[in-house]
Order: C-alpha cells, then sequence, then structure tokens
C-alpha cells in the first residue's frame, strides 16, 4: 500500500503535484502567523484557541479511534471508511506531531539569544565572575561549530568508516574531545555528586524528632538492611534456624528481614506511589482538558 | 464479487480479522466521565462555593516572598525539566505567575531558569504579562528569565551555581524533575534558603521532603491554580478530579468485593454440584476427577465470559468476503513443478 494514495499528509515527492502543497501550504503558515502577530488581544486568543483545539482534536481522535489491523487482501487498499480514516489520521498524526519540533527548533534561536544578551551584558559591564561568561560564550561557539563540522564531513563522505579512529580528521577529533571527552564525563561527574546529596539529606531526614520520622527511620533501616548481603544472611540464617521445624514454623518465618522489606515496600510503598502517580495522572489529565478546551488562562 | 465498503456505525463493521473497539473502550468511558465530572463540577463552582482543603505548601509562599523582601535577595524558580512544554510546565509556569506577582507587589528582584527553549519563551510572556497585569512593567526586568542549557547536568550545573552566586532567599522547584532534584534542593538547603517544591515524578518527592521546607505532593501540585486563583473553573475542575479518583475508589472496592465474593460462591457453587451429582457417594478417585472436571468448567467459561465483556459483543462479526482467495505468491526460488513430473516419480 503507498500513503499518498489516501492521504494528503505524504505525497509522492516524484510528483509534480507536492510543490504547489508546499507553496500552499507555506502561504497559509504566513498568513497565520501575520494574522496572530497582528490581531488585537481579543481576536488572538480565541484564534489560538482554535488552532489549540484543532492541532489537539488531531491527537484525541487518533487516540481514540480504532487501529487499521488489515487492508483488502487483494488490493491493499484500507476496507472501509473507518480504516481509511485510520490512515490518515496516522499520517496527520505524524505530520502536527512534527509542527512541535518544528517550532521548538524556531525557540531554540530565542534561547541562544536570551545567553548571548545575558552573558555578553556582564562581559560588557565586567560584573562578577564575568570570566566565566567567556568560557561558556566560547565553550557554546566552539560546540556549535565542530558539532556542524563534523555532521557536514560525515555526511558528504558516508562511505568513510569514522569509528576508525585514523579516518579521523581535525572537525572529528574536535568534536570527540568537547562532546565525549568533555561534556559526557563533567554529565557523569554532576551525576556522581548526587551521591553526597543522598547522604547529607538522608541525615537530616533520618533525624528521630517525631513519630513520624522514628517510623521513617526504623522502615528505611530495615529496608537498608535488608539490601546488605552479609546482614540478611545472618539475620534470614538465624530466623530459619529458629523455626527448624516448629509447629509455628511458616509464623516464624515471616520474621526474616527480607520477607519484613519485601512486604515493607510491597504493602506500603508501591500503593502509595501508585496512588500518588494516579492523582498525578487525573490532574495532568484535567490540565490538558482545560487547555484543549481553552478554559485554562495561563498564568491569570 | 468486489468486497463491499460500509460506512461509519454500520452493522457489518467488523471484518475478518478486524478488531473495532475491542479495546480501550473502559478508558475512554472513564475519559468521557471524567470530562463530564469537571464540566458539571465547573458549572456548579460558578454558582455556589465549593471547598477546597488548606494547603500548606501553597501558603508558605507569601511567607516565603516576604522573608526574600525583608531580607533584600531574589527569589528563584524553576519550572521543571519540561521539554517540549506540557501541561506539567503549563501548571508549574501558572504557579511562578502567581509568586511573581506577589514578588512584584513587594518589589522584590525574581529569577526563573528555564530548562528548554520553549519554557523560555512561554515563560518570558507569562511573567512579562504578570507584571503588566499587576500595573508595573517598568519592575521586569529582560535577565530575570534566563535560558540555562536543555542538557539535565549542565542545567543542574547552572542553577546550583546561580543559588549560589545570588544567594536567593527563596526557591520555587514546581514540575517535572529527575535525579537533579536533589542537587537544587540541597544547594539551596546549604545557603538557608525557603524552599517550597513539588515533583510530577513520585521517585523525587522523597528527595523534596527531606531536603525542603514545604512539599507539594501528588495531585497537590494542580490543585495549586484552584487554590490560589477560586476561579470556578479550576475550583470545579479540581472538584472533578475528586470525583473521578472517588470513582475509581469504587471501583477498587469493587473489584476487591466481587473477587473476593465470587471466589466464595464459586467454592459453594462446586460443593453444590459435588454433592447433587452424588459426590459424597463417590470413590477418592472419582470424587477428585469429578472436582477436578468442574474447576475446569468454571475456569473455561469464565474466560469466555472475560472474552464478551467488551463492546463487540454489540457488533455481530459480517462473514468473510466470499471472493477472499489468498493465495501466496510464489517466491522466485520455488520454480513450477514440471508437467508430468510427478507421474515421472511414481
Amino acid at each position: 500500500m503507498k500513503p499518498s494514495d489516501f492521504s494528503i499528509w505524504s505525497l509522492d515527492p516524484t510528483k509534480g503535484t507536492v510543490f504547489y502543497h508546499v507553496i500552499f501550504a507555506i502561504v497559509i503558515g504566513f498568513a497565520i502567523f501575520f494574522a496572530l502577530m497582528n490581531a488585537p488581544t481579543q481576536v488572538r486568543r480565541p484564534l489560538t484557541w482554535f488552532l489549540t483545539l484543532l492541532s489537539g482534536g488531531v491527537f484525541v481522535v487518533a487516540a481514540y479511534w480504532p487501529k487499521p489491523i488489515n487492508f483488502d487482501a487483494k488490493t491493499q487498499k484500507p476496507l472501509n471508511a473507518i480504516e481509511s480514516g485510520s490512515v490518515f489520521l496516522a499520517d496527520t498524526n505524524n505530520v502536527v506531531g512534527s509542527f512541535t519540533q518544528i517550532l521548538a527548533a524556531f525557540m531554540l534561536g530565542l534561547g541562544i539569544f536570551s545567553l548571548l544578551r545575558i552573558h555578553l551584558g556582564k562581559i560588557a559591564k565586567k560584573k562578577t565572575d564575568w570570566g566565566f561568561s567567556i568560557v561558556l560564550l566560547v565553550s557554546m561557539v566552539s560546540m556549535i561549530t565542530f558539532g556542524y563540522w563534523d555532521y557536514t564531513t560525515r555526511q558528504a563522505n558516508k562511505l568513510v568508516d569514522y569509528d576508525v579512529q585514523s579516518n579521523w580528521k581535525l572537525e572529528n577529533m574536535g568534536r570527540d574531545f568537547l562532546f565525549d571527552k568533555l561534556l559526557q564525563q563533567m554529565d557523569a561527574a554532576m551525576f556522581s555528586i548526587i551521591a553526597f546529596f543522598i547522604l547529607s539529606a538522608a541525615y537530616r531526614a533520618f533525624r528521630a524528632r517525631s513519630v513520624e520520622a522514628t517510623i521513617l527511620l526504623g522502615t528505611a533501616l530495615i529496608v537498608i538492611l535488608s539490601l546488605m548481603g552479609i546482614v540478611s544472611a545472618y539475620w534470614d540464617g538465624a530466623v530459619t534456624s529458629l523455626a527448624g521445624d516448629s509447629a509455628n514454623k511458616d509464623l516464624i518465618l515471616n520474621f526474616k528481614i527480607t520477607e519484613i522489606s519485601n512486604w515493607l515496600r510491597n504493602t506500603f510503598q508501591t500503593p502509595a506511589i501508585t496512588g500518588i502517580r494516579f492523582g498525578i495522572g487525573l490532574g495532568t489529565l484535567s490540565m490538558a482538558i482545560r487547555i484543549w478546551l481553552g478554559l485554562e488562562k495561563g498564568g491569570k | 464479487m468486489p468486497v463491499e465498503k460500509v460506512g461509519w456505525w454500520s452493522n457489518n463493521i467488523p471484518q475478518l480479522g478486524e478488531q473495532y473497539w475491542d479495546t480501550g473502550w473502559f478508558g475512554l468511558l472513564f475519559t468521557l466521565t471524567f470530562v463530564i465530572f469537571i464540566v458539571f463540577n465547573v458549572s456548579r463552582a460558578r454558582k455556589t462555593d465549593l471547598f477546597i482543603r488548606r494547603v500548606a505548601g501553597l501558603n508558605a509562599i507569601e511567607e516565603a516572598v516576604g522573608r526574600a523582601t525583608e531580607m533584600g535577595k531574589p527569589v528563584l524558580m524553576v519550572p521543571g525539566l519540561s521539554d517540549p512544554v506540557n501541561a506539567y510546565a503549563v501548571q508549574a509556569i501558572n504557579i511562578c505567575a502567581h509568586v511573581t506577582r506577589i514578588a512584584a507587589k513587594f518589589s522584590n528582584p525574581i529569577i526563573l531558569c528555564a530548562y528548554s527553549a520553549s519554557m523560555y519563551t512561554l515563560a518570558q510572556e507569562v511573567i512579562r504579562d504578570t507584571y503588566q497585569s499587576e500595573g508595573v512593567p517598568e519592575r521586569y526586568d529582560l535577565d530575570s528569565v534566563r535560558y540555562i542549557s536543555d542538557r539535565q547536568f549542565a542545567f543542574a550545573a547552572g542553577v546550583s551555581g546561580l543559588i549560589l552566586r545570588e544567594q536567593t532567599a527563596a526557591t520555587f522547584f514546581l514540575g517535572e524533575f529527575y535525579a537533579e532534584s536533589l542537587i537544587f534542593a540541597e544547594t539551596a538547603n546549604s545557603i538557608g534558603a525557603i524552599q517550597v517544591a513539588s515533583s510530577t515524578e513520585a521517585t523525587q518527592t522523597p528527595f523534596f521532603i527531606a531536603a525542603c521546607d514545604y512539599v507539594l505532593i501528588g495531585d497537590e501540585f494542580y490543585a495549586a491554580s484552584a487554590y490560589l486563583t477560586r476561579e470556578p473553573v479550576m475550583v470545579g475542575s479540581l472538584v472533578g478530579q475528586d470525583w473521578a479518583k472517588m470513582t475509581a475508589i469504587a471501583f477498587i472496592l469493587m473489584g476487591v468485593a466481587s473477587q473476593s465474593i465470587f471466589v466464595s460462591s464459586k467454592a459453594k457453587l462446586t460443593e453444590k454440584a459435588f454433592l447433587a451429582a452424588g459426590g459424597n457417594k463417590l470413590s477418592k478417585e472419582q470424587s477428585a476427577d469429578f472436582k477436578d472436571k468442574f474447576k475446569a468448567e468454571t475456569k473455561t467459561a469464565k474466560e469466555e465470559e472475560t472474552k464478551l465483556f467488551n463492546i463487540q459483543k454489540f457488533f455481530k462479526p459480517g462473514p468473510p468476503p466470499e471472493d477472499l482467495d489468498m493465495q501466496r505468491e510464489k517466491l522466485p526460488q520455488e520454480p513450477e513443478a514440471a508437467p508430468g513430473a510427478a507421474g515421472a516419480n511414481q
């Protein structure tokens, strides 16, 4: 099946008509852009809402519309209106989803502009720690330069095996040094700092200042000990030998530290987290409905 | 005969192998019910005052900004790591707008750190609008909303550096946070900043609880708009959420009850049938065999019932197309058998 037979979103690029569609889309896009820019607030809000409703509606309908299961065995075309609809929606979904990426790409320019304004201003006025701003700007420019240079070289020489270091040129070495050798390692260093922060936070959280804090301390201690191999081995071994072949064997075996820990995690922790997640899910759904229906007045 | 094309809601919708409406119908029903709850409660909230319980974390916002004003230090806000902007980010920005409104009243400087470029653009617009709506557009500083980085730990390093350099007196971490949550919270804690935090990631909430002064847990994060603005739309949708929660709880209880009662009644049914079939007169082997057979039959019947318990039972499947002649195309390496070859072999 060729999707282009059923959808206006994925046209055959070899056909000349596709260019008319592209030109038409650009004209419509610019028209909407200028209409939004020049419209008064009273008009801009409903227009924005209408576009939100329209693009959000695509995702909603695509989520609930039956998915295509099989096409006509002979023609490999949708069997009926429902399947034609689902093919159309699947294509539309992809196109509308990529709008977000296009918009985000435009906004990245604004983000870079913000960085430049703040840090160039800082350097010009020689504010405190202005040297760091120079480091930031130099890093940003060199990463963009080497990243793009490396990308274009790789695209131009697709037959070259860049996994072999002897094939590398300056741009490949530069990108490798900046991205893999510096940025990735610094990311890992920041991540490793969390271990120390966990220690200091745990020290404060586990001080038995109230009944709740004492319960927290007790349960945390049990879970921590159960994860320590030597403790769990001795504790569980002692409980097993205590149980022996006594009549209350099954009852006593419940007091293995691994059993208590599992009980705490499965009976208290998991349901509590599930409950919190459920609440967040409902809140998100409610928020999404408000945004979609234009009921959310952001920041008001 | 060509395959007949059928229309929407036509009785002969299901064709061979199709499973329309076979999955997810309960999700659709629940979502629709939820939407009805929200719309109904929004209209109810317009007529009557609906109750919202006290949320300590939200009451602390004014106190935190007031403290920052007294100390003459800025307020720092991080609306999460959403990229691109999603429902979490919009909610976080809503709360940040409220914080900004209070800061604007007190003429207190603010810093908002954006993780993504789209968040940066949105935050800039909302914060500017907030200053304008408070009648003090001149107090809006363009540099107060900053784009830091869209790499998680570069962002964490940038925000931590800002907290330490600016010595912020109050910090608000609201939205989608992951592993970097504790880096922010502990850094702010180390300089004695008053902190209000909330993460939509349940796994990060304990970190915030350990290191922050006030934490909005779970859906309290979404209750903030309703709590702070008391707008009927917000309050109504919050109450609608609560109704949905009640419905879910009712379903859970019904599930628990049906499982408990059904299992018990099934056991009784087995026993009754066993006695009715003269089970007490059977030998030990016969009785065990009977029980196994009865259990297997009950299980099969239950499975059949489960399969039928969907909306598809309202649609009778149509017969397969008469001319459906699915013949596999012959592969190139599979030559036709020479005529008479079979006979030659014989």
